[in-house]
């Protein structure tokens, strides 16, 4: 019991009351345990494994009897789990309206997945929306933003960003962004484009307090995004002029920096530092090249010291604006 | 001085974070915290975990530079002498020593002068100045070693102790000094591949591993309660919370059907596996020793046993899968997937009002419950629809890419 410790010290120096000393010690000792954190993952754990066994157990009986019953559990189930969370909604607000439990958000979610295997599957085995793909494609999109705003589920509005990124032809999973095919000029268009248009979606819930909350979710997707893309069409160099596009990524960059500590959103001002540095590295070994001077290896591993030591140097002495004071 | 870094800083941090508790559970008053905030000033410095990562890799970045830096001097001023056959090893180890040590006070002068604690930048000191010097002892055994022919990186060579030996000196002298969660674990794995260097030089060493495996993990594990009692836990608690999940692991992973069969098949060169000898044995610490972590877990209630034991339970599921196919694993998946959602829906009903000193409650009685953001991102970056499975036969499914959730088991 290594908190008995401060509840005596702080009663020493006469900053507890007697009274708030024995309370506080008897709620320490049958303070019951938390386990939210181990039933949520669980419970995110158990829908991924339900939904994708379900879903590849479509493919797996295609042409055998138990295949019906396969589509018909998904059915029955998807129509379940939006009958749940339906049942358990809240009136709508364009505030943030506070969840009705873990269970109709996590089976929310679980319909969801289940209705993109679903869709997948009608699609590519009776071919249900021919060949307008796009339309199989934005269907989902439009039916999770949806979701997402009527019942308040930020899970359901990155799974709706990621289907309208499919529809575009893109990815925006975040660990997984450079899977992109950028090699060409079209890609990294449409990848700058898109992220830039979920960039703006972002600033604008939050100025117009439109589902303020959201924004963090639009403007990380679309910021990682649109640099992504623009990083990789940069060494690429699929697109032209490179300088513009050093400066465009320097610009966003900048802007997500001010726009994570204006939020207190440290997320952000990682991924600024980090695209902003690489643009940097980069615009500058392109200058000097411009000007004729081949790039050597000991001056650049001087430059890498120097730039390291200066970001570093700039990012401690910014801490009474971005340290939070710690974790208050 | 001991400890790097000032020890009060580890004690204000818990005390207020207490204090934070109490206020947030009603049981003292918003001035009254602000009081115990203002007599326990903050005063080191680390930011938030984004910006940590950040700091992290920046000064990594700037520290590989610089010893790319120091090796060029090293190298060109060393040309003209010779070393012998040994030339380009040399230069190494002198390259990793001086910049080992040069990262080393630039460390403690930035603990100094910033008052830096565990804030990403000092970490990555830390870690590549052990890592450099670690290299450099590398360097300087494989020198000094008497020239026989081949490998002796192996487990079972007698020439190993002599890199070990010197690295788990220098990893323990860290863990005390900086109460390095990470060092402090590499500590321990050290040890452990000491034990078992010592054991597989002798014949029937082998055998007996998995059992000095568990007898390590069972004696580091009373070792951490010790230490626990003592006047600067906090300092070190982060420490010893891993070391407890390490030992917890590996007096499992000692016992785990699955590592001891395919180890023994790695350490003796076969290609295929053989039957164990006393598999019974190794079949019951699999499925009895995940349940008697989860049992002691929720009964105490303790979350570095629970969590560990969810984790070994989960391997234990792979151990059974690994030998024997009991489903197709597209069913297994879905079964497991709704068993847990319908257990986790049990456990929400039956928690609802706090029961046996547990709840399904967030700790902090937030309005919102915190962590929302990041799970919209695992989301984003987990949820899929399963693809059809020839893209080329009709017109290919067509949701985005990655299949996120394989069902393993």
């Amino acid at each position: 019991m290594h908190v008995a410790s401060f509840i005596a010290e702080l009663r020493t120096r006469g900053l507890l009351t007697p009274e708030q000393a024995s309370t506080i010690m008897a709620d320490e000792q049958t303070r019951p345990f938390s386990l939210h954190y181990e039933i949520r993952t669980l419970l995110y754990v158990g829908i991924t494994l339900l939904s994708g066994g379900l879903g590849f157990l479509l493919y797996d009986h295609i042409d055998r009897i138990g295949h019906g019953v396969v589509v018909a559990t998904i059915t029955l189930l998807m129509a379940a789990c939006f009958a749940y969370a339906a049942r358990h909604r809240r009136p709508f607000s364009w505030a943030q309206v506070p969840s009705s439990g873990l269970l109709p958000d996590y089976l929310l979610l679980l319909g969801c997945l289940l209705f993109l295997a679903l869709e997948g599957y009608l699609q590519a085995q009776y071919t249900l929306f021919g060949t307008r793909y796009g339309l199989a494609l934005i269907l989902p999109a439009a039916l999770f933003f949806y979701l997402a705003y009527r019942l308040d589920h930020r899970g359901v509005l990155s799974m709706g960003i990621t289907a309208l990124a499919a529809w575009a032809g893109l990815t925006v999973q975040p660990l997984s962004v450079f899977e992109n095919q950028f090699l060409t000029g079209s890609v990294s268009r449409a990848a700058i484009g898109l992220g830039a248009a979920l960039l703006l979606v972002g600033w604008l819930s939050e100025t117009r307090h439109r589902k303020a909350h959201f924004a963090y979710t639009y403007v990380l997707l679309g910021g990682n995004l649109l640099l992504a893309a623009s990083t990789a069409a940069m060494f690429e160099e699929v697109l032209r002029p490179a300088g513009v596009l050093v400066l465009l990524i320097l610009g966003v960059s900048a802007g997500l920096f001010w726009y994570g500590r204006r939020t207190h959103a440290a997320i952000f001002l990682l991924l600024g530092a980090a695209y902003g540095y690489v643009a940097f590295t980069y615009g500058l070994f392109l200058l000097l090249s411009l000007v004729g001077n081949d790039v050597v290896f000991e001056p650049a591993l001087c430059y890498f010291m120097a730039s390291t030591a200066a970001a570093v140097w700039f990012l401690t002495h910014l801490k009474r604006l971005t340290s939070t004071a710690a974790h208050d | 001085m001991i400890k790097a870094y000032n020890p009060t800083w580890a004690h204000q941090e818990a005390l207020r974070q207490a204090a934070r508790r109490w206020q947030r559970r009603g049981q003292i008053s918003q001035p009254q915290l602000q009081t115990i905030n203002e007599t326990y000033p903050l005063d080191f410095y680390r930011p938030v975990i984004y910006l940590r990562i950040l700091l992290f890799l920046l000064v990594a970045l700037g520290y590989f530079a610089a010893t790319g830096i120091l090796g060029l001097f090293i190298y060109s001023a060393g040309q003209d002498q010779s070393f012998g056959s040994n030339h380009e090893e040399i230069v190494f180890g002198i390259t990793c020593l001086l910049a080992s040590l040069g990262g080393h006070s630039l460390l403690l002068n930035i603990i100094r002068s910033s008052r830096t604690y565990r804030a990403g930048s000092d970490q990555a000191l830390l870690y590549i100045s052990l890592g450099l010097a670690a290299a450099a002892i590398f360097c300087f055994v494989e020198t000094g070693r008497p020239s026989i022919g081949g490998d002796w990186l192996t487990l079972n060579s007698p020439y190993l102790p002599l890199l070990l030996l010197p690295v788990l000196g220098l990893l323990i002298l860290a863990s005390v000094s900086y109460a390095d969660p990470l060092v402090a674990a590499t500590a321990y794995l050290t040890g452990l591949a000491l034990v078992a260097n010592i054991l597989l030089r002798f014949g029937s060493g082998r055998l007996l591993l998995p059992f000095a495996v568990m007898a390590a993990a069972a004696g580091l594990y009373y070792l951490v309660r010790r230490l626990g009692q003592r006047a600067d836990y906090w300092y070190y608690r982060s420490c010893l919370l891993t070391l407890q999940a390490l030992a917890l692991a590996t007096f499992y992973l000692g016992g785990n059907y699955l590592v001891v069969r395919e180890a023994n098949a790695a350490l003796s060169g076969e290609l295929i596996s053989q039957q164990l000898p006393f598999a019974l044995v190794f079949y019951l610490l699999t499925a009895v020793i995940p349940l008697v972590y989860l049992a002691y877990g929720l009964h105490r209630p303790n979350r570095v046993w629970l969590l560990t034991g969810l984790a070994a339970l989960a391997f234990s599921g792979y151990t059974v899968r690994f030998y024997h196919s009991v489903l197709p694993p597209t069913l297994a998946s879905a079964l497991l997937g709704a068993f847990l959602v319908a257990l986790m829906a049990l456990a929400l009903r039956y928690l609802r009002t706090p029961r046996h000193g547990l709840t399904a409650a967030s700790d902090d009685e937030a309005t919102e419950r915190p962590g929302l953001n990041l799970e919209a991102l695992i989301v984003a970056q987990t949820a899929h629809a399963p693809q059809a499975p020839e893209p080329g036969f009709q017109f290919g499914g067509g949701q985005s890419g990655g299949g996120g959730a394989e069902g393993q088991w």
